[in-house]
């Protein structure tokens, strides 16, 4: 053939050991690899080290999840100030005109007394259903207002429920420190100057009358909140805060167990603040499993109590009532 | 002698077998087949088309779903393209990285498109999950520079949208001591393995001259002994500085592809070492400061660039009349290429035997219908 330009140094034939076949020897070597590698699955320790190739690696998810790299991607977010409520985005529709799959729509706010626009979003509707996730309106954005959040479970029955609006879309700038400290280092100083700037352009309470974060009508009182404060209690306000999402559809043994699981493993890591928060924010859910093992031993004892444990108080009654019905046929 | 009808049936479009949405009308007279017809456009996205509305950075994230198992490929190709129209320089530094993140494409791909093809044999898991074991510790670490797993959507025009620190470098250190042993796993689980030669060897053969006439591309085109290798007859970013070897097939069977991917994903490895090595300092920077990726307006005319992909030779075609969207955009795909030959690859074997060399093409829908 005349098509290779190849020099022959570069080319070499593979080879094929046609004469080595003999019947079952093959796989006896291969069986022999398999082998080894079950019995190292099996009592080997469980192991992330990139450089093995034997051992466990499998992580138990959800219960056990390997950390996120800052840089993750998953949905756009929004960003306000914790100290002040305003919000970032100023409605420069950069993002807007950027996106791919063109799911963002805004409509810019405007001052009511001269009908100006001011630079801060009226609305701001984002379709989950149809972002593809780039990252290119979190790259474009200049006010460091729009940001990819790390948060991936948002499966719902309910289809319209994903095209979020602002209310749902915001999150407090600590909030996003906690995912990605770094890159938030990084464009802090800038943004926040930027934010000061537009704060002078927008009047009352324009530009951080959305989300919950300003409820009751007390806006300047409610923003007012000491910062330490602000972290949890945001993440409270958060629409899917990660234990909330964990623990929908879990038993409440189960949550404990997980919860036990993450304490340890923030131990482990040294409690980084990422763990200490939703660990913190738990506590209620803690709380409310640990009385419930209480209430089941205040339940009648033996094997009914054994079977009952995780058995409603009518349901446990009932099973009691046949169990009696049945006693009562055998002439005990 | 009995006289036996022929008979046609649909293998797919849903079929675990047929590698996603892909249909085959087989006629086969008892079990041996006597014609296939590949029917395809079950997962048509109007992706040419979305390359003509979109601006020329729009489009990127859109390459990354057309080999989804490859999209640093992808991108890769596609920003060369759009920077051969445009004229825009590229720092070494990206080009490096962005021979990393093709060649770790390479074993990902390699390593699960093997697994997939054994499991297609009815070798049920340990192939796959070896390689997809590989494949995972990889695309942790592309999430890690790209912000995903699978949609990197990582190549900007004149760079790459983030630089690679001391962590990626010291995990890929720590990833390539693995890499040998898995190699050599593989290997002997496999090469004399009796139930692979029995279905692997001398099944599906495309002679040379038929793959040149199919104009086939990539591994299945070497293993029909056909020495082309774009890395070296026509050499893109920095593939001329290193020393590797394109391996190729006698017979051109199932074996010898099988074969050519194992020996591919060493040669990767020594490209691998030999980058990691030369990478310059981050002086020179990861991107061209100066290429406005949002607003780029390529000027009047058209270019083609094309990279070796995992499957093939993958390549973009933009036609530009000097606005800021590409006039007419088409992508020379090799999945949809080499699945052309699969007729004739397949006539006169088994119907057992097409799934398996099937397998062997190595076919991603996403690329095949676009």
């Amino acid at each position: 053939m005349t098509l290779s330009h190849l020099a022959t140094e570069d080319v070499f034939v593979v080879e094929r050991n046609d004469a080595d076949f003999r019947a079952g020897q093959g796989m006896t070597k291969g069986l022999g690899i398999v082998f080894r590698k079950f019995r190292k699955a099996l009592f080997g320790k469980p192991n992330s080290d990139r450089a093995d190739t034997e051992g466990q690696f499998n992580v138990q998810y959800p219960e056990e999840r390997l950390a996120m790299p800052e840089a993750y991607r998953n949905m756009p977010i929004l960003l306000y100030d914790d100290a002040t409520g305003h919000e970032l985005c100023t409605s420069c529709f950069q993002c807007e005109r950027i996106c791919p799959p063109q799911v963002i729509h805004i409509t810019q706010a405007k001052d009511p007394a001269t009908g100006k626009p001011v630079p801060a979003a009226a609305k701001f509707v984002l379709e989950y259903d149809t972002c593809m996730s780039c990252g290119y309106c979190a790259e474009v954005c200049p006010f460091d207002a729009i940001k990819m959040d790390h948060d991936f479970e948002l499966s719902t029955a309910n289809h319209p429920e994903l095209d979020v609006d602002y209310n749902r879309l915001l999150r407090p700038v600590s909030y996003y420190e906690t995912i990605a400290p770094t890159m938030w280092s990084d464009v802090k100083e800038q943004a926040m100057k930027k934010l000061q700037n537009n704060i002078k352009r927008r009047p009352g309470d324009i530009g951080r009358d959305h989300g919950q974060k300003i409820k009751g009508g007390a806006p300047v009182a409610a923003a007012a909140t000491p910062a330490a404060g602000a972290a949890p209690a945001a993440g409270a306000a958060k629409p899917r805060g990660p234990v909330a999402a964990i623990g929908k559809n879990m038993s409440e043994d189960k949550t404990a167990k997980l919860l036990a699981i993450r304490a340890a493993n923030a131990a482990k890591r040294g409690g980084g603040a990422a763990d200490a928060a939703p660990v913190a924010q738990a506590a209620p859910v803690a709380e409310a499993v640990a009385a419930a093992p209480a209430a089941a031993s205040a339940a009648p004892t033996g094997p009914v109590a054994a079977i009952g444990q995780n058995m409603s108080e009518d349901k446990r009654a009932k099973l009691e009532a046949i169990r009696a019905a049945k006693r009562a046929e055998r002439g005990e | 002698m009995l006289k036996t009808e022929e008979l046609q049936i649909n293998i797919g479009p849903q079929h675990p077998s047929t590698h996603g949405v892909f249909r085959m009308l087989v006629t086969v007279d008892g079990e041996t087949l006597v014609d296939l017809k590949p029917v395809f456009g079950y997962l048509h996205r109007n992706h040419e088309q979305l390359g003509e509305v979109n601006t020329y950075l729009q489009n990127m994230p859109f390459t990354d779903r057309l080999d989804y198992f490859n999209s640093m490929v992808n991108n890769h190709a596609y920003a060369r393209t759009i920077e051969t129209l445009a004229g825009v320089e590229v720092p070494e530094r990206a080009q490096y990285i962005r021979v990393i993140m093709d060649e770790l494409s390479r074993i990902l791909n390699h390593a699960t498109a093997m697994g997939f093809m054994l499991g297609d044999m009815g070798a049920w898991q340990t192939a796959l999950l070896w390689g997809m074991r590989e494949r995972e510790k990889i695309l942790d670490m592309f999430e890690y520079v790209s912000g995903a797993r699978m949609m990197c959507n990582y190549c900007r025009f004149g760079g790459v949208v983030r630089d690679i620190d001391d962590w990626f470098i010291t995990e890929l250190k720590k990833l390539m001591q693995g890499l040998p042993h898995y190699f050599d796993d593989f290997e002997g689980l496999l090469l004399n393995s009796e139930i692979l030669l029995a279905r692997a060897r001398n099944i599906g053969v495309l002679p040379k001259d038929l793959a040149l006439a199919y104009s086939v591309t990539g591994p299945v085109l070497r293993g029909s002994g056909v020495a082309y290798d774009i890395r070296k007859a026509e050499p893109y970013a920095v593939y001329d500085r290193f020393k590797f070897k394109v391996p190729v097939g006698t017979v051109g069977d199932v074996y010898d592809r099988f074969l050519v991917r194992i020996a591919e994903m060493r040669e990767s490895y020594k490209i691998l070492e030999q980058a990691l090595e030369q990478l310059p300092d981050a002086t020179g920077g990861f991107i061209n400061p100066k290429v406005k990726q949002q607003s780029l307006k390529a000027p009047a005319g058209e270019a083609y660039a094309r990279v070796e992909s995992p499957k093939g030779e993958l390549g973009f075609y933009v036609v530009s009349d000097g606005t800021g969207s590409a006039y007419r955009y088409k992508v020379r795909a090799p999945s949809f290429i080499n699945l052309s030959a699969l007729a004739d690859m397949c006539k006169g074997y088994t119907i057992a035997d097409v799934v398996v060399i099937l397998g062997s093409i190595d076919i991603v829908m996403g690329e095949v219908d676009r």
